[in-house]
């Protein structure tokens, strides 16, 4: 958990500031267009004149123009509005193995990172822990943040989450669309050492709810390259606890890499047909190189 | 190597501690992983085998517990060294009796040592190192380990054979002391004793020497003057060779010759030699005239007891005591006139009569003129008395028991004595006899004998009631009194003793000796004027001091050292190789700290391999 003590060095976080976080979702909406729902904002910048139309609110009829030209114009405005972004984070046992990996601490240093990105435009975000604990989901979330200044709110929640429990993907991202708030951008980080039904399920409900889905997916240096000790072992599911005997060796290693790359390319591949941005965090080490190269693919720009 | 040590064995038992570890470490370990679905594709035929593979870090381990078990258990390398520069000899010769005697060819066993020695010396590289031991009755470095030739030459020049038999002890004593040596060659006329080789373990170290041919040997056994004018004397000849030998015998007593005859010895036979009776008491000295191999032997001192009328006085209060005492006083000479008188009535002898020989039970000795007194369980000191006791009497013990005599040693089974007194016996008199009282622990003397100036005095602490020395049963205490009779009666100018003995005699602060090889050296004496010396030649030693001369007369007969038809050693030979290689010889070679380096480097190279793992694996616990 060192390392997600390095999401508020002002060296990382001054890499970061500058950088913008994109999404598909228009942030404007034209005021005084008829609408349907909640979001009925006022408008704050001048965009347009175009001819009322029946329905159009009366409020935003240019009266000096229907007084000089005698007819009716409707005066619209671009209003900016913010994104709630919602920042899931793996917190299940396997997120703390191997140990020397600490990919629990790289994935919430990382999803800091974008949240830091994310409240540069004032957008409200906020952390949601998931795991499963005891047969049932659990899924802790912080109150949505909006403002720089109140990042540092986060350090509790960031440097106190511990690795425990099993993976409920599915069942914490049902939890989270109950929560019936505006659609915005979900970032699912995580190592979704899961069965494909479960992320794919996941995600696709997400998306389906209308939040722009982005998936960060975090492993560790040993588990990504199968660099084990060699010799015979008997290995345990940190989650559930079921016993395998192997031997670790230079083939055992390939077979691992293998198996990787293929659970990668499943995820990656669903990602791609779902419109999802998907992108990979391999290695606590490899940090910096993550930041630089894999952030833009989830849509981090300057 | 000490392996079969128990403690050492503890140690070799670590090698079994490290195994059961890699057993235990190789059973399998359980690791936890994120999920089981990267390794379900993961072949595991090696998790069905039950074959132990151990990896180098357990035989590096492996190697360094047991260079240091071994280290600890004192391995060490014996190893055939050739012949080099800067090797250790040790000279050991046998110094007994034997190698004395003469060869055919002239010259005596120990020259013929000598030359094989210098033999030895010679061929040698003029760096090898040699030391000079001798041993007969001790063992003594005559010339410690040096590299100058001429000086091992010079050592061998001055050794002496001395009259007395080579101990076994001794020449253990001596191989204990050469043990360091590269080589060692053992000169002796005999072969010593294949125990005391075996008991060195000095391996192929040694090379034996065997000197002197079987030669023949005549050699007088015992002397008996007799007692003069009333019984015969008796010389006792042995022929210590396999073939009959003509013997001429002398014996001389007062200057004139007793008996002078050939006598024709039988192959190992004896021959007991009557003569006599003499007609004078004094030294009778008996020689075998013929010449032989081997001359200490060839003649025997012995003292004729006096004929001259003496007087013994036997006071004791208890009549069957003085009764006892004065036929003993008659069993050692029937020339003693004995008064037997009672202390409890003082008119039964006369006190102005002066006595050879007083022998004084449990009563005070003031008021006896005698030249030599025994004090028979000496009275204690009265209540009150302030009176300087002659021997001091300390306390009583009710029953006493006899535990070690001189001449006898440690007795076997102690002799249960009556009642005694514990003595304080002054510093000029020389303990006899020890014993200890019933159920006590300290031993206390039980007799003892010295000379107040001219006056011989002897102590018996134990009473002598009730037939006690002649009771079968307790025969140490008559002996104990013959000895110590025999002692105080003897002329104080002459001794004879066996060769090897220590000799005790009154000369006054300063003294001369002179030996039978007519050398003289210094004696001092101590506070009370005695010397001492021991007797390793046979012939008169002559002790002159404040007084007149005392003549020593030392008496040399051993029936195993006179024996010089010994056969040549079979034990104890070079073998071939090293005959060939020349004076090669196995060397041992403690080798503790090769181990200890090989463990070291073996525990950095495990170190390096671990380092390089955890660097590797990027791991801390490999």
């Amino acid at each position: 958990m060192a390392l997600a003590t390095r999401a508020f060095e002002p060296e990382f976080l001054q890499k970061l500031d500058g950088l913008m976080l994109s999404t598909r979702r228009a942030r404007t909406r034209r005021a005084g267009q008829r609408i349907i729902g909640r979001h009925q904002g006022g408008g704050i910048e001048p965009e347009n004149f175009r001819e009322y139309a029946h329905g159009d609110d009366l409020r935003y009829l240019d009266w000096n123009a229907f007084a000089r030209l005698d007819d009716l114009t409707i005066r619209t405005f671009r209003a900016e509005r913010q994104l709630e972004i919602t920042i899931m984070v793996d917190a299940s046992a396997s997120m703390g193995m191997p140990a020397d990996d600490d990919k629990i601490g790289l994935a919430l240093t990382l999803g800091a990172g974008l949240a830091f990105i994310g409240m540069s435009e004032n957008d409200q975000v906020r952390f949601a822990a998931f795991s499963g604990r005891r047969g049932g989901s659990r899924l802790e979330t912080t109150p949505f943040r909006s403002r720089r200044e109140t990042y540092v709110d986060f350090r509790p929640f960031i440097t106190g989450l511990k690795a425990g429990g099993e993976t409920r993907l599915a069942t914490a991202a049902s939890e989270l669309i109950q929560d019936r708030r505006v659609p915005g951008m979900v970032i699912v980080i995580s190592d979704f050492l899961v069965g494909a039904g479960d992320y794919e399920e996941a995600l696709g409900n997400l998306a389906g709810v209308g939040h722009e889905v982005k998936v960060l997916h975090v492993l560790g240096d040993r588990e990504s390259t199968g660099n084990y000790p060699p010799g015979n072992y008997r290995v345990r599911d940190c989650e559930t606890g079921e016993l395998r005997d192997v031997s670790f060796g230079p083939t055992a290693a390939e077979a691992c890499r293998r198996r990787i790359a293929e659970h990668t390319a499943g995820l990656s591949g669903f990602c791609t047909r779902r419109g999802m941005m998907y992108a990979q965090a391999f290695g606590a080490s490899h940090l910096n190189e993550i930041v630089t190269r894999e952030f833009p693919r989830l849509g981090v720009m300057n | 190597m000490g392996l079969l040590s128990p403690l050492n064995l503890l140690f070799g038992f670590s090698l079994a501690a490290l195994i059961a570890i890699y057993l235990r470490a190789k059973s399998r370990p359980t690791i936890e992983v994120s999920s089981l679905m990267l390794f379900e594709e993961i072949p595991a035929p090696v998790a069905k085998s039950r074959r132990l593979h151990l990896d180098l870090l357990f035989w590096l381990e492996a190697l360094a517990l047991g260079a240091l078990t071994l280290a600890v258990a004192g391995l060490y390398l014996r190893t055939s060294q050739a012949p080099g520069p800067g090797r250790r000899h040790a000279l050991v010769f046998d110094l007994g009796a034997g190698m004395g005697a003469v060869n055919e060819g002239g010259g005596t066993r120990l020259d013929e040592a000598r030359r094989i020695a210098k033999q030895i010396i010679g061929d040698a590289p003029a760096s090898d190192q040699f030391t000079v031991l001798g041993y007969a009755l001790e063992a003594e470095t005559t010339h410690a380990a040096g590299s100058k030739p001429q000086q091992a030459r010079d050592a061998l020049a001055a050794l002496t054979p001395v009259d007395v038999a080579a101990r076994p002890a001794a020449l253990r004593a001596a191989l204990l002391r050469a043990r360091s040596a590269d080589q060692i060659d053992l000169f002796a006329d005999r072969p010593p004793p294949a125990s005391v080789i075996e008991d060195a373990r000095l391996g192929g170290r040694i090379n034996f020497h065997q000197v002197g041919a079987p030669a023949p040997n005549l050699a007088i056994v015992a002397l008996d003057g007799g007692l003069p004018r009333a019984t015969v004397g008796r010389c006792v000849v042995r022929n210590l060779s396999n073939h009959p030998q003509l013997c001429e015998l002398v014996i001389e007593a007062g200057g004139h010759e007793v008996f002078h005859s050939s006598l024709f010895a039988e192959p190992r036979a004896e021959i007991v030699v009557p003569f006599g009776p003499l007609q004078a008491g004094g030294p009778v000295h008996a020689r075998i005239v013929t010449p032989d191999a081997l001359a200490a032997d060839n003649q025997r001192w012995a003292l004729a007891p006096s004929i001259a009328q003496a007087h013994a006085l036997v006071l004791s209060p208890d009549a069957q005591v003085r009764d006892d005492l004065a036929r003993i006083v008659l069993a050692i000479n029937r020339n003693y006139l004995v008064t037997a008188a009672d202390p409890n009535h003082p008119d039964s002898f006369n006190h102005a009569q002066h006595f050879d020989l007083a022998l004084i039970h449990d009563t005070s000795a003031a008021g006896v003129n005698a030249t030599a007194r025994l004090l028979i369980f000496p009275e204690p000191p009265l209540d009150g008395s302030t009176r300087p006791q002659m021997i001091p009497v300390k306390r009583s013990v009710a029953i006493a028991e006899l535990q070690e005599r001189e001449g006898a040693g440690s007795l076997s089974a102690p002799v249960l004595l009556g009642p005694a007194r514990v003595i304080a016996p002054p510093p000029w008199m020389q303990p006899l006899a020890r014993g200890v009282g019933v159920r006590e622990h300290d031993t206390f003397p039980l007799a003892a004998m010295g000379y107040d100036g001219d006056q011989a005095i002897g102590v018996l602490a134990f009473d002598v009631r009730d037939h006690l020395l002649l009771d079968p049963d307790r025969m140490d205490a008559l002996v104990l009194t013959v000895d110590l009779l025999h002692r105080l009666v003897a002329p104080r100018d002459i001794v004879i003793e066996p060769t090897g003995a220590f000799v005790a005699v009154t000369a006054g602060a300063k003294a001369r000796l002179v030996a039978p090889d007519g050398t003289v050296s210094p004696l001092l004496g101590d506070q009370w004027g005695q010397v001492r010396f021991r007797v390793l030649e046979a012939g008169r030693y002559l002790v002159v001091g404040n007084g007149p001369a005392m003549a020593v007369y030392a008496n040399y007969y051993d029936a195993g050292e006179s024996d010089l038809s010994a056969p040549a050693a079979e034990l104890v030979r070079p073998s071939a190789e090293a005959i060939s290689a020349g004076p090669s010889q196995l060397s041992v070679r403690p080798i503790v700290l090769p181990l200890a380096i090989l463990a070291l480097l073996a525990l950095i190279g495990e170190s390096i391999m671990l380092a390089q793992r955890a660097v590797r694996w990027r791991t801390t616990h490999v």
